[in-house]
């Protein structure tokens, strides 16, 4: 029997104090503990599980041995989340690692929420730690005073205990206010007084270093459960149809050694074995015949975008776009188009199952594990307090393991097997059946100036079934974006950088080709037009990184910026130094310099590992990543079909830090560096050879392309 | 297949193992030897998140097979190289520069770096690089394991980390 929550709270040592807080709300209470937390899950049109977002809700816990426990739906996906929050908890509460314990990502320990995405963990859930600790120290002064006698006002926390000012003598420690007590701190929405962090970090390793180093990181295929067998799918050739399998032939794969049972299972065949090889031979020697989709994917990319789309939403309008467009002096109009991307985390996506009577345990290393118990609960046609999920270090994420597939279909088999299963997608199955591919997307895009090169009016038709917004870079007064969705052949999801990613490197390509159209220096002109004043100095910083205006490049390398906003709070300012040679079309990237406004840095170590990394990715974008799509058939099979970032690609990256915006509250930055990258590069191919390209990625065979037919 | 008996040296130990010949090797040391430190990623000696060293040399280990490995050869896994506690310079380096993201390709990089150090000691930056670009990794910490390694390579061009 596995513990419930309360028995999983009470569990950390003996009495507990624990303080649930979320933001948004004015009330402060003491609440119910058998009815902690009451989540507020609204129930969507489909049916599915909604949660708001608003009140990110989280737990601390403080237990009788004086240990802080941490509590959070989020979870680690290598991105440094729980070293992040050691660190903030280390110095809010004055406290050794020793006395922290952070849990992530378990549904019965951890409230409800939300997934981990959009650079947002560090942002809201840590940031509310930090605020949230030090309201938690006032509150336990009140209940030192209450539990001593002393007056509060000669009572002050002081590195896990609350001591007397006047007699330091008397002091107790916070385990000893453990007193089974709930308590429900509301933290104000507005967060402009709270006194942000002066400086958090002390260049503090990963939590997770020495693990990492010796293998003993335990990721969810290393995870064992007695009795455990592999479990494994046929999959079909065709990108996500899941087709009707026409005629199967099962005897063969039931003699592979090891092999314990192979079956007709939902639209294809199931096998269970004792070893994972023995599972991939089985499945491998299933002769299945499919039925071929009725719809084919269309060869032209870009018209299978456009045909069809309808006009699905007004994401910006400002003023009146055409007479704007119609006053310009000058109008500049553009289109672009980028590919299908695929998240390629190293980990392919794996899950254990463990079904019991009225209980299926799943560990999974997944970005939601509220919407995995609930995809699993569905599956099972178990309610969701019978399920529990349990999220382990998942090997990357990106975007790709938020679906959740593989959770419910472990415990199905699981199910099907009458013992634990893991399933351990292979490569090509992750990639060619299960993947959500990043949205490839087209962009028109025209805007008016003024002779002295400000931008007038714009605007934007993005082709694109999933429109998360664009947040706008620069000031202009006429605006209208519109978002036009046409019926992809294939599924699509969320991968690094979501929507930021394809707009930035339209929008920021264009204007380069606008300032050039007036003739103006592409850094002048964004400073005159950006519509944020904190990017000025990011401009200045990044311009001086790169020795801009100071340093002639060499023939055939060029320089290029790109500028980006994400979400209001990121803010970026990226250059790039390529170089392209003639011959061979390959383009070289020499150097990265980044400087970026991300509020206060928590982790030195952890925050340029993921910027360096996700400028690295807007490499892969801009020269190197697509998926190759034709017909039915998804040619990307593995790495050796789809080239990822690797040693030899990687320049120099310098990244600077300014906090100018707003100071304080840290911001996240796991995604932004990578579409404001693309979008310098693509501006530094340009510089150097003059080509314009409207496609990415811009491989060798298509800058030869481009250099014979004279593009630009 | 039948299955056939095997004793493979495995981090200085013999380990008796009962499998198809063409069992990949890295599939030997996670289902049967419990080995988990060894990852797979691809199965296809793509990205080297698999290797481990064979009489001293790296191999991805999905493309070897136990038969391979049957002579005695030396195996050796993350898990031979050191313990939390007891690091070995290589994987004290990767600790101190940071040179991960998630981990997962990690310990085959440093398998790979392992090997590269032995066989030259103080490997240039062109060097590494060649030696680690079959090594992939998502979270794109090159850099960080880039300078990792010089500073075991006793080389002069550390970038400020």
């Amino acid at each position: 029997m596995s513990p419930t929550r309360r028995d999983g709270l009470a569990g950390l040592g003996g009495a507990t104090l624990a303080y649930a807080f979320q933001v948004g709300c004015s009330r402060t209470e003491t609440i119910d503990y058998a009815n902690f937390p009451a989540p507020e899950k609204k129930e969507r049109q489909d049916g599915r599980p909604n949660y708001p977002g608003v009140d990110h809700r989280d737990w601390l816990l403080i237990s009788s041995d004086g240990t802080v426990s941490a509590f959070t739906a989020r979870t680690e996906m290598g991105q440094g989340l729980t070293t992040v929050m050691y660190n903030l908890l280390s110095q809010a509460l004055e406290l050794p690692d020793e006395r922290i314990r952070v849990v992530l990502g378990d549904t019965e320990l951890c409230p409800e929420d939300g997934p981990t995405t959009g650079s947002a963990a560090t942002h809201y859930f840590a940031w509310n730690f930090w605020r949230a600790c030090h309201e938690i120290k006032k509150d336990l002064v009140l209940l030192a005073a209450e539990a001593t006698g002393l007056p509060s006002e000669d009572l002050e926390y002081r590195a896990g205990e609350i001591v007397s000012r006047s007699d330091s003598a008397q002091r107790i420690g916070i385990g000893d206010l453990a007193n089974g007590q709930v308590r429900r701190m509301n933290l104000a929405a507005d967060d402009s007084s709270v006194r942000p962090p002066a400086y958090i970090d002390k260049g503090t390793l990963s939590v997770h270093a020495e693990a990492i180093v010796t293998g003993t990181l335990q990721f969810t295929g290393d995870l064992t459960v007695e009795g455990c067998l592999y479990g494994g799918l046929l999959i079909p050739p065709y990108h996500h149809h899941m087709t009707r399998l026409l005629d199967k032939k099962l005897n063969k794969a039931r003699k592979v050694p090891d092999i314990v049972d192979v079956r007709r299972k939902w639209w294809t065949v199931a096998a269970i074995g004792r070893t994972y090889s023995s599972v991939q031979k089985a499945l491998a020697t299933v002769e299945a015949e499919w039925e071929v989709p009725d719809r084919p994917v269309e060869l032209d990319n870009e018209r299978e975008i456009r045909s069809g789309a309808v006009l699905k939403q007004v994401m910006d309008r400002k003023g009146d776009v055409d007479a704007g467009l119609r006053r310009s002096g000058l109008v500049v109009s553009e289109s672009y188009i980028t590919q299908y991307g695929s998240q390629f985390p190293m980990q392919t996506d794996t899950a254990v199952a463990k079904v019991e009577p009225g209980r299926t345990t799943v560990w999974v290393g997944s970005q939601s594990p509220f919407l995995a118990r609930y995809n699993t609960a569905v599956a099972m046609h178990q309610p969701e307090s019978e399920v529990h999920v349990v999220g382990l270090p998942m090997g990357g994420g990106f975007g790709a393991k938020a679906g959740h597939i593989v959770a419910s279909e472990a415990a199905n088999l699981a199910e099907m097997s009458g013992t634990p299963v893991k399933y351990v997608y292979s490569r090509k199955e992750e990639v060619q059946h299960r993947n959500r591919y990043k949205e490839s997307v087209v962009i028109d895009i025209s805007s008016g100036l003024t002779p002295d090169g400000r931008l007038l009016a714009r605007k934007m038709d993005i082709f694109q079934d999933e429109g998360h917004g664009t947040e706008e870079l620069y000031n202009i007064p006429e605006v209208l974006t519109l978002r036009h969705a046409a019926k992809m052949p294939f599924k699509h999801g969320t991968m690094r950088g979501t929507s930021y990613v394809q707009t930035c490197f339209a929008v920021e390509s264009h204007t380069d080709m606008v300032a050039e159209a007036i003739g103006m220096d592409p850094l002048v002109f964004r400073k005159r037009n950006v519509l944020l004043r904190a990017f000025s100095p990011l401009i200045d910083s990044c311009a001086e990184m790169m020795r801009y205006g100071k340093y002639q490049p060499p023939d055939d390398h060029g320089v290029g910026f790109g500028i980006i906003n994400h979400g209001g709070r990121q803010l970026g300012v990226v250059g790039a130094e390529v170089s392209v040679d003639r011959a061979s079309g390959e383009i070289k990237v020499v150097r990265l310099c980044g400087a970026y406004d991300i509020g206060v840095v928590i982790n030195r170590n952890t925050a340029r590992m993921g910027i360096r990394g996700a400028m690295l990715w807007g490499l892969g974008y801009a020269l190197l990543e697509e998926v190759q799509l034709d017909g039915h058939s998804c040619h990307t099979t593995g790495f050796s079909s789809y080239r990822i970032p690797r040693f030899s690609d990687t320049p120099p990256i310098e990244v600077a830090f300014l906090d100018n915006q707003h100071p304080g509250a840290p911001r996240g930055c796991g995604e932004m560096p990578l579409p404001a990258t693309l979008a310098a590069i693509c501006n530094a191919v340009y510089n150097a050879i003059g080509v314009r390209f409207r496609a990415i990625p811009m491989t060798p065979e298509r800058v030869l392309a481009a250099l014979r037919e004279g593009l630009s | 297949m039948a299955k056939n008996r095997y004793s493979l040296n495995v981090n200085g130990q013999r380990r008796q193992v009962e499998a198809e010949p063409d069992e990949p090797l890295l599939w030997v040391l996670r289902d049967f030897l419990g080995l988990t430190g060894t990852k797979f990623a691809c199965g296809e000696g793509e990205c080297g998140a698999c290797s481990v060293l064979i009489d001293g040399d790296e191999y991805p280990s999905c493309q070897v097979s136990v038969e391979d490995v049957a002579g005695g050869e030396e195996i050796v896994t993350i898990e031979g190289l050191g313990k939390p506690g007891e690091l070995s310079p290589v994987q004290k380096a990767f600790m101190d520069y940071t040179a991960f993201g998630c981990g997962y390709c990690t310990p085959g990089m440093i398998i790979a770096a392992t090997a590269l150090l032995r066989s030259n000691p103080h490997p240039t930056r062109d060097q590494i690089i060649a030696a680690m670009d079959h090594h992939l990794c998502r979270c794109a910490t090159y850099p960080n394991v880039l300078v990792a390694i010089e500073s075991l390579a006793g080389s002069s061009d550390e970038e400020d980390n």
